[in-house]
């Protein structure tokens, strides 16, 4: 039993550590010697203020005690008795406090009784005539259990207050990511994220910058959790507040990664692709954090990744470089950016979603705008995985020319 | 996660099968820290079996760089597959962890 490899270990049989009044327990039994006689043999513990005991004649009276007193810790019971025996009293014991520990005393080699008791929530048993060395032990070790219960009970208390605190943190940190976008006669933007169970991953934004330019970052942080998410909110800070004074994504890229990078002892990192559209000629301008490329869809429905321009995952390498690369949305065109939680989505058979498929997509049925993109991106990941839960946040930003 | 290891001409060459990722990260990082020696000149994580590594998986190899670029052993990468190899294109992981063909490649450069 695991009680008694703990008091091995710690060497000692007080089960009350961290106890700082002495346990009460109830004793029901119908014959009036076994009071004087508990108290005269217990008399060391209830000195030294470990134990106090209530005594009841039989199963009614035990329930008004149990009823009237609250504190009571365990019940020591026989088991026939008049009017409630001890066996009844088992069963309604619960339904007045369901973390009483009980034992029971039974005539010796009873083991239909004993079985019956054990079965009912019993939590051990002694035998007629009363060993009271072997009474102190199972008191003790009731007890030492007891303990045990009530801190393991404590600790899931903490785990349920843990976990609130966690959805906040969830909330809190998909607030902050935009779910109004621009409304442009000349292009259209829409970004989507699905968490993963845990907080921390992904993020986007949105930002309009001067001269009607569009800033679009989408980010990934290592790992998951709470340290995680707190990079993210730092990552997400720093990005927004460069980006607002830089109009060069590269340069942009490159400042954020310094400051990220100077104090990061957890070894965090964050891909970040980051890319500012101009409306008026469809120019895009990027660099890439060590981020998956976007996919540039046509209006036809074709699609290729955006061409790399090296870079490496921000919070890394101080000094690193990020060079910048150009394409020209034409009227039609859609860029999509995405996380790793898309093409490394799973299905049952440990098949990865992958690029491909991605673009396959849209070989059947050509982007319409930047929602619709969106859309059938996820309706595409999620069918693909089926019931195989998600692993990673899946998060999509598009933004699209629109023709005409 | 289950890692073997052994030693050729003072490189501790570690291998690993099946996923890195956030769910085994962390016991990934203690398993290697756990049997890393300070007399080791080199060490080589073969990726061989391994056919996924999450970003949670890069941080753990970020982590063992930092500490042993601290102890001036060498480190590196040997034998990825293709997709773990496009994921350390993608982050720039390539331009800062030395990646080897294969194990023999890893030692005789790191001994």
């Amino acid at each position: 039993m695991a009680s008694e490899k703990r008091s091995r270990r710690s060497g000692s049989e007080d089960p009350e550590s961290g106890h700082n009044y002495p346990y009460k327990i109830l004793v029901v039994d119908d014959e009036p010697d076994l009071q004087p006689l508990i108290l005269q043999r217990m008399r060391r513990p209830i000195r030294s203020g470990k134990y106090t005991f209530e005594f009841a004649q039989n199963g009614v009276e035990a329930l008004e005690k149990l009823n009237a007193q609250p504190d009571i810790d365990m019940v020591v019971s026989d088991i026939n008795m008049p009017q409630m025996d001890g066996l009844t009293l088992l069963d309604q014991i619960p339904s007045v406090n369901p973390n009483i520990r009980s034992v029971i005393i039974s005539a010796y080699g009873d083991m239909q009784n004993i079985r019956t008791a054990m079965n009912r929530g019993a939590f051990d048993f002694v035998t007629k005539p009363l060993d009271f060395k072997d009474l102190r032990h199972t008191i003790a070790r009731t007890l030492r259990n007891l303990v045990e219960w009530r801190e393991a009970l404590a600790s899931r208390d903490q785990l349920v207050v843990l976990q609130n605190e966690l959805d906040v943190a969830s909330k809190i940190q998909q607030s902050i990511l935009p779910t109004e976008f621009p409304q442009h006669e000349r292009y259209g933007i829409h970004a989507s994220m699905e968490p993963a169970r845990n907080v921390g991953g992904d993020f986007y934004d949105i930002l309009m910058l001067e001269r009607d330019h569009v800033g679009l970052a989408i980010a990934d942080v290592s790992d998951k959790g709470v340290p995680a998410s707190l990079f993210m909110m730092s990552s997400r800070t720093l990005l927004k507040g460069t980006a607002i004074g830089l109009p060069q994504p590269g340069m942009v890229l490159s400042d954020v990664n310094d400051l990220l990078t100077e104090e990061n002892e957890t070894a965090m990192f964050v891909t970040v692709f980051y890319a500012v559209y101009s409306p008026m000629t469809g120019e895009v301008t990027y660099a890439n954090g060590g981020h998956n490329p976007p996919l540039l869809i046509h209006a036809d429905g074709s699609s290729e990744l955006v061409p790399r321009v090296g870079g490496i995952a921000l919070g890394i390498l101080q000094g690193a470089p990020f060079a910048q690369g150009t394409l020209t949305l034409q009227p039609g065109d859609t860029l999509l950016l995405y996380t790793d939680g898309v093409t490394e989505a799973m299905n049952a058979d440990n098949e990865e979603f992958g690029v491909e498929r991605l673009q396959a997509i849209f070989q059947e049925e050509p982007p319409t705008s930047a929602q619709h993109t969106n859309e059938a991106v996820f309706r595409a990941v999620h069918s693909f995985a089926g019931g195989t839960p998600q692993s990673d946040d899946i998060t999509c930003l598009t933004i699209s020319r629109i023709q005409g | 996660m289950e890692i073997n290891t052994e030693r050729t001409d003072g490189v501790l060459v570690i291998n690993a099968e099946g996923r890195i990722d956030g769910s085994n990260s962390a016991q990934f990082l203690e398993s290697i820290q756990a049997v890393v020696s300070d007399d080791d000149n080199g060490v080589v994580l073969d990726f061989g079996g391994i056919n996924y590594i999450s970003s949670a998986g890069l941080r753990v190899i970020l982590l063992l760089a930092k500490e042993l670029r601290q102890k001036q052993t060498g480190f590196g990468v040997c034998s990825l597959s293709s997709s773990v190899k496009e994921i350390f294109t993608i982050s720039g992981f390539d331009q800062i962890i030395a990646i080897f063909d294969s194990g023999a490649d890893a030692v005789s450069s790191l001994k």
